[in-house]
């Protein structure tokens, strides 16, 4: 689906961003791009998109090469939610927004088809169209803008930073929305997160990047239990798998606990076994 | 591009060089653009900016900026020698009198916007603002807004190219090589770019407020801002670029 094979970017006038990048990711999956900020993240998802193109080697989407086609021509197969809604969102209501999205990729020709789409996902995230988007509060106009992302029912979905701004229930709502298209409808998710709880809550794969390199690749509770990989990449483990570490043996196995409340029973136990 | 208007440290003489001092210069090589009509005068003009880019650290920059004047001019150019009729016929529609003006607008646009872009290569926004308020005694609310204008620009700029990056990722074909099909798919981004600077005008008056804004008056300021050789020698050098400008015919 996703293949980056040693690919290197350099921003016009600047060293190296990153460098030798490769990786397959394949359809249906749900990875998480992790590291601090400047480690190449959204450097690395822009390249998977085409909004840049690689200085060496060669990425592909879908057998595509991204150095080789347009943009706006892959945007119904690849969709990309911004960290910022706004810089999106440019029509007068929340209807005309997702029609906006799916004129340009489907045409005019194609308005009862539009309609029918819009429709759709006006009533699958609540909106009756006729909202100002301007209006909204940040986690509304973040899923406007996921809305109208999702309008040609893209095949891969890149998020870079889709929860920033938001609060927990804001935050909740988007990433169970994308974890069912993930897991109903088989969409590829990338995403670009700072929130390791939300990496883990969500996500099944991790790539650890540093410096504009991939510093690790595999699932995500693994990644998060290499204690010298997390230092390395200056990520901070989610609470409960650092709760787990803590702990020390025997906790560690048990860092699957959904809440923290398993772990302290588990540490109960252990002492009554003392 | 975003980075053209951006302040470059360094211990040159413009650098040293009084702010107000360094506007004045600037000013002077406009009002002697547009003195004089001799092309080879305008010529010297541009000379004198490059050189100036040298005596900054900053030929590079100045060149980067040159080059991107380069295109405009060149429309300038082609529109002023087909719409100007007067003089001898040379070519098709096009005129000797039509070359020459369309050459001296073009060589104009040129000598003037590079000083004006150079000197925000050698002086920081804030002593821009400080000296005017100091030295000129311009009330520092006109101070502000003047200098919050310029530093909006590479913004702005930052803004509009993320804004083109998100329309094309929806399919908007802003990675067309028709310019024309790029012109009109322009007018939607005014949108996102209008809202935002409009946020962030309000965000900036608020950190503005919060820090004392209104409190401060001509005396707030603890740098001062002196004149020394170097100003003296850049006030001779205008007066004899306006005054060169003015005699030569």
């Amino acid at each position: 689906m996703i293949r980056a094979e040693n690919v290197s970017y350099s921003y016009p006038g600047n060293a190296q961003t990153v460098a030798g990048l490769s990786f397959h990711i394949e359809k249906g999956e749900f990875a998480a791009i992790l590291g601090e900020n400047g480690a190449g993240k959204t450097t690395t998802v822009k390249l998977i998109d085409g909004l840049l193109k690689p200085t060496e080697g060669k990425m592909t989407v879908n057998g595509l090469d991204t150095a080789k086609s347009r943009v706006s021509e892959r945007a119904a197969q690849v969709g990309f939610l911004f960290q910022n809604p706004d810089r999106q969102i440019c029509r007068n209501t929340v209807r005309e927004e997702i029609a906006f999205g799916l004129r340009a990729v489907w045409g005019r020709r194609e308005e009862d088809k539009i309609r029918t789409r819009t429709d759709e996902l006006l009533e699958r995230f609540g909106f009756t169209g006729d909202e100002d988007p301007f209006a909204l509060s940040r986690g509304q106009r973040q899923q406007v803008a996921l809305a109208s992302t999702l309008a040609p029912s893209p095949a891969v979905l890149i998020l870079d930073e889709p929860t920033t701004g938001l609060d927990y229930r804001e935050c909740t709502r988007i990433m169970d929305f994308i974890r069912q298209l993930n897991e109903e409808e088989g969409t590829t998710v990338v995403m670009v997160c700072h929130d390791m709880e939300v990496v883990l809550d969500y996500a099944r794969r991790a790539l650890v990047m540093a410096g504009g390199r991939l510093l690790a690749d595999g699932p995500v509770r693994e990644i998060f239990r290499d204690e010298a990989l997390m230092k390395k990449a200056s990520l901070l483990p989610p609470q409960i798998i650092r709760i787990a570490g803590e702990l020390g043996e025997g906790f560690r196995e048990a860092d699957d606990a959904e809440t923290l409340s398993s772990l302290v029973a588990a540490k109960a136990e252990r002492r009554r076994g003392a | 591009m975003t980075d053209l208007f951006q302040y470059v440290p360094g211990n040159s003489p413009l650098h040293r060089m009084n702010p107000v001092t360094k506007i004045a210069l600037t000013l002077s090589v406009c009002v002697a653009a547009f003195l004089t009509d001799n092309l080879f005068v305008l010529l010297a003009l541009i000379l004198f900016d490059l050189m100036i880019g040298v005596a900054a650290g900053a030929f590079r920059k100045a060149l980067a900026i040159f080059r991107g004047l380069f295109k405009v001019s060149l429309f300038l150019f082609v529109l002023q020698a087909l719409f100007v009729r007067r003089g001898n016929r040379l070519l098709w529609i096009v005129t000797d009198e039509g070359l020459s003006t369309a050459a001296g607008v073009v060589l104009r646009l040129l000598a003037v916007c590079l000083p004006l872009a150079l000197v925000l290569t050698v002086t920081r926004v804030s002593d821009i603002a400080g000296a005017l308020v100091q030295v000129l005694h311009v009330p520092y609310a006109y101070a502000f807004t003047l200098t919050t204008a310029i530093r909006f620009i590479p913004q702005f700029m930052e803004e509009m190219s993320g804004i083109m990056e998100a329309q094309t990722a929806r399919g908007v074909e802003f990675d067309t090589k028709n310019i024309f099909k790029k012109l009109g798919l322009i007018l939607p981004l005014c949108v996102p770019l209008l809202i935002s600077s409009i946020r962030r005008t309000g965000a900036t008056a608020t950190a503005a407020e919060v820090r004392g804004f209104n409190l401060r008056t001509r005396a707030s300021g603890y740098k001062k801002y002196g004149f020394g050789l170097v100003d003296l020698a850049a006030v001779l050098i205008s007066a004899a670029l306006i005054t060169g400008a003015a005699l030569i015919p």
